[in-house]
């Protein structure tokens, strides 16, 4: 009827921000009810429901975590703080962390041990070894503080589970050791400490054997020929070439070795904690084992390194004590091995000790413990499980059980229950002269 | 188009009175939530704990390792859920193995054709076998698997010190025993499979030693089988289920102690058999709560049931802690320290600290999480202590993981004794090796 195009567009415009006005309400309260909507819901299932998560309050009271929190801080802020320089038997290292410490010593010096062992001995004979068999102690152990990582301590107990199965079975004793005994000799460095003070209150102990806690028993029914070492006072592993001709930073490995107990051994550590100290010490014979050694990277002194700049620099002093062993793994890097377990299984049986059946595996560079390590977490914790079910079912077959799968922790039964154990333990064979 | 309907004044009533009423209804939910953010709406939370939550689960910490991100668990295979038993039938009776009934020769024989095995270390010294355990899986607790270890290492020290080995099962070997029922099928397991083992010594993981130069009185326990802490009295007057505990105790490797696991078990597999018995047990015991059977009551129930077939070869021991419950000691060990030394192996210094229902590993336990961790720390101190002073040093407190000498350097360490001679004890020496 009128004239379609004015009076139309501003009507058209009007209902326009109407629409907009209305729009804009709708939203405006859809919002509202929608927030009203989730804290109602909220009060009647629970947030996580809502979230599709897993509610932590079935799982965990809060309170209890927060107690742990509280505890852990508690227990972090007693801890020994890495830069205090004020120890407390030997205030003469009063200022001394930023200068390079020349008189530090493990403790005052002993001369004439094994004259005093032997001494010993001969008044203790209920406690002199056996000619047959030397008395190894098997020393480890981790910081007395909680990992940084929950997996780390279970992965320490597992570790150390392993180790207690290997020395049952080879009449071995063990020592764990969660004690800073000398600030000084942090880290990696407070084995020598250790060493040295358990060799003195232990002359009935031939050999100290250190093992990181990161190094897991893969062969239980491998024993050392420690007939082979008569005539040496350190057994490390290690390959030749890369010690005598390349001077590699890793051509011997501290993480499982043998030290006898006599005076040689602790002349040695006294010349080898010289570059142990932390502060300034550790960081200047840093340098110059980084320059020395091939391939060692820019970082303070380690123990391993310093072992054998002091047996290249000091080799005829050293050298001819020391057996370098490579045919068998008295410490084996975990990458090449942890995968050939199922192959291993098929080839061959316990008892060989190398790379067919590897005596040690060394998780180097895994560090669960800390929160900083080489290799991807998931990785380590996979393998690391892998090797110490592979180790633990040559212990449980002994009571007729084995893993369903090496990366399980179930076990089934591999052999039928009888009416006389005691014939198949006869007839058991674990591949060399076990005692159990 | 409504308008055209009704009319459009009252269509603009219609739209005044449901703005209305939304706005009221939306005031009133406000009203609500106010109300709950100050009072508290009882199950259904407060705001305040919405935060916690909401903190927890989006602030990661680093030691909520708990949660199932941190823990690249192995993917639990289907084929390992097919295979959990079955439960079993009331009817249907469980039985730990094979009959055996020779037991005794099988042993005697075996140990004569092994004399680099005996089973005494000197005449009145037996071999003895500790045996603990845990679970292979990671701790819900994300502090538990710390005083596992803190907790084998300090029974790594006694046995050293005393020449007892140690075996640490993480297997559950049936999987119908699980729970406080698995260390029988592993007793059985053990003892058959080591006759050169004189005593078996069971000891759970929340149990610590406490008292490093205490040996056990092996002479006094020649005639007896059975040894665990205990009362006559509670026992067998007045049938009290914590009458005895089982979390610590000695049990000779013979055909006895097969029978006692034998007629031990039945009220062990999970499922219908366990519930069962648990009321039996709740029945005939005094004090016992309401739940599923344990090993610990069916102890009772059989001495007190089956007296005559058992209780001769059983000793109940008290007149030391072969188990001591920590709620009565922890407090006391500075006054321990002051009044008394190491040796006494009772309320003066105790053998073993138990820490019954702390659970460090679980979840939930029946005491207050910080007392339980803080009273463990201070036990396992105050056993380590003696360890350390073996070495010259000693913790700062009995609270402090820190330690320091109290021992000078010396240039002949082999003249120092060590304060309660266990560097070199005499019932460590081995008296074959003399000859």
């Amino acid at each position: 009827m009128g004239v379609k195009g004015h009076p139309m567009t501003n009507g058209s415009r009007n209902s326009h921000n109407r629409k907009i006005r209305r729009t804009f309400n709708n939203i405006k309260i859809t919002v509202l009810c929608g927030i009203v909507t989730i804290l109602v819901l909220r009060g009647t299932v629970g947030l996580s429901t809502l979230l599709g998560l897993p509610s932590p309050s079935q799982q965990t009271d809060p309170a209890m975590l927060e107690d742990i929190d509280r505890i852990l801080r508690e227990i972090r802020s007693d801890s020994d703080p890495d830069s205090d320089p004020a120890v407390e038997y030997n205030s003469s290292l009063s200022n001394s962390t930023e200068t390079v410490k020349t008189n530090y010593t493990l403790g005052l010096k002993v001369t004439n041990w094994d004259q005093h062992r032997r001494n010993w001995l001969s008044f203790n004979p209920g406690f002199s070894p056996d000619p047959n068999k030397p008395q190894i102690l098997l020393v480890t152990g981790s910081t007395p503080n909680p990992c940084e990582q929950p997996i780390g301590d279970h992965y320490l107990l597992k570790a150390v589970k392993n180790k207690i199965d290997y020395a049952r079975l080879h009449g071995i004793e063990i020592a764990y050791n969660m004690a800073h005994l000398d600030q000084e000799m942090s880290g990696y460095w407070t084995k020598l400490p250790l060493i040295r003070k358990l060799m003195l209150a232990h002359p009935e102990v031939e050999w100290i054997w250190w093992m990181d806690s990161d190094a897991i028993f893969t062969d239980m029914a491998f024993e050392i020929p420690m007939t082979r070492y008569d005539d040496h006072n350190l057994i490390i592993h290690g390959y030749h070439d890369l010690f005598f001709k390349q001077k590699s930073w890793i051509a011997l490995n501290t993480g499982s070795f043998l030290l006898r107990n006599c005076q040689w051994s602790l002349d040695l550590l006294d010349t080898w904690a010289l570059m142990g100290p932390r502060g300034a010490t550790r960081n200047e014979a840093g340098k110059i084992l980084t320059e020395y050694l091939e391939g060692r990277p820019d970082f303070e002194a380690d123990d391993q390194s310093a072992l054998i700049y002091i047996l290249l620099s000091q080799k005829e002093k050293w050298i001819d004590k020391v057996y370098i062993e490579s045919s068998y793994y008295l410490h084996g890097f975990w990458t090449g091995l942890v995968d050939k377990y199922e192959e291993m299984m098929e080839k061959y049986h316990p008892g060989l000790g190398d790379e067919r059946w590897p005596f040690v595996t060394h998780f180097v560079g895994c560090k669960l413990c800390s929160s900083y390590a080489d290799y991807p977490v998931e990785r380590c914790i996979t393998s690391m499980e892998r090797a110490i079910n592979f180790a633990d079912n040559q212990v449980l077959q002994l009571y007729g059980f084995a893993h369903k799968g090496l990366e399980s922790a179930k076990v089934k039964k591999i052999r039928r229950d009888t009416a006389n154990p005691l014939e198949v333990k006869e007839n058991l064979n674990l591949e060399a002269s076990l005692s159990f | 188009m409504l308008e055209r309907c009704i009319g459009e004044r009252r269509i603009r009533q219609i739209q005044r009175a449901t703005r209305n009423l939304k706005l009221t209804f939306l005031c009133l939910l406000l009203t609500l939530l106010v109300l709950r953010g100050t009072i508290g709406a009882g199950k259904y939370g407060t705001p305040q704990q919405d935060f916690i939550e909401l903190r927890h689960r989006f602030i990661s910490h680093p030691h909520r390792a708990l949660a199932e991100e941190h823990q690249p668990e192995p993917k639990p295979k289907q084929s390992d859920k097919d295979d959990e038993p079955p439960l079993r039938s009331l009817n249907n009776p469980y039985s730990l193995g094979p009959k055996i009934s020779d037991w005794d020769e099988q042993r005697i024989n075996w140990v004569r054709r092994h004399p680099e095995r005996p089973n005494f270390l000197t005449k009145t010294k037996p071999r003895v076998l500790l045996v603990t355990g845990s679970s292979p899986k990671p701790c819900e607790n994300p502090v538990g698997d710390h005083y596992l270890l803190k907790s084998i290492k300090n029974k790594i020290d006694y046995c050293r010190v005393h020449n007892i080995e140690i075996f640490y099962n993480m297997a559950l070997l049936d999987a119908e025993m699980a729970g406080f029922w698995a260390k029988l099928p592993l007793i059985r397991a053990l003892l058959l499979a080591h006759p050169e083992v004189e005593f078996l010594w069971w000891m759970d993981s929340d149990a610590m030693f406490t008292d490093m130069a205490f040996e056990l009185p092996w002479e006094r326990y020649a005639p007896y089988n059975l040894v665990m802490h205990g009362w006559d009295e509670m026992v067998y007057k007045d049938k009290n289920w914590i009458g005895l505990n089982t979390g610590s105790f000695l049990l000779r490797n013979c055909q006895w102690s097969l029978d006692l696991l034998d007629v031990w078990a039945p009220m062990g597999p999970k499922g219908p058999v366990r519930t069962e018995a648990g009321k039996i047990l709740t029945k005939t015991l005094k004090d016992r709560p309401v739940f599923e059977a344990d090993d610990q009551s069916a102890m009772v129930y059989l001495l007190v049931t089956q007296k005559d077939k058992w209780a001769d070869k059983v000793y109940l021991e008290s007149a030391y802690y072969l188990h001591g419950y920590w709620g009565i000691l922890v407090d006391r060990y500075e006054e321990m320290i002051e009044n008394y030394h190491p040796g006494f192996g009772d309320h003066r210094w105790p053998l073993v600290t138990h820490f019954v229902g702390c659970k460090p590993c679980g979840k939930f336990g029946d005491y207050p999480v910080e007392r339980c961790l803080k009273q463990m720390d201070r036990a396992f101190n105050f056993g380590d202590n003696q360890i350390l002073q073996m070495y010259g040093f000693t913790h700062k407190s009995l609270g402090s993981r820190r330690v320091k000498r109290v021992r000078n350097e010396t240039s002949n360490p082999l003249d120092v004794k060590d304060e309660l001679g266990l560097l070199h004890p005499d019932f460590k020496a081995v008296q074959n090796r003399a000859s």
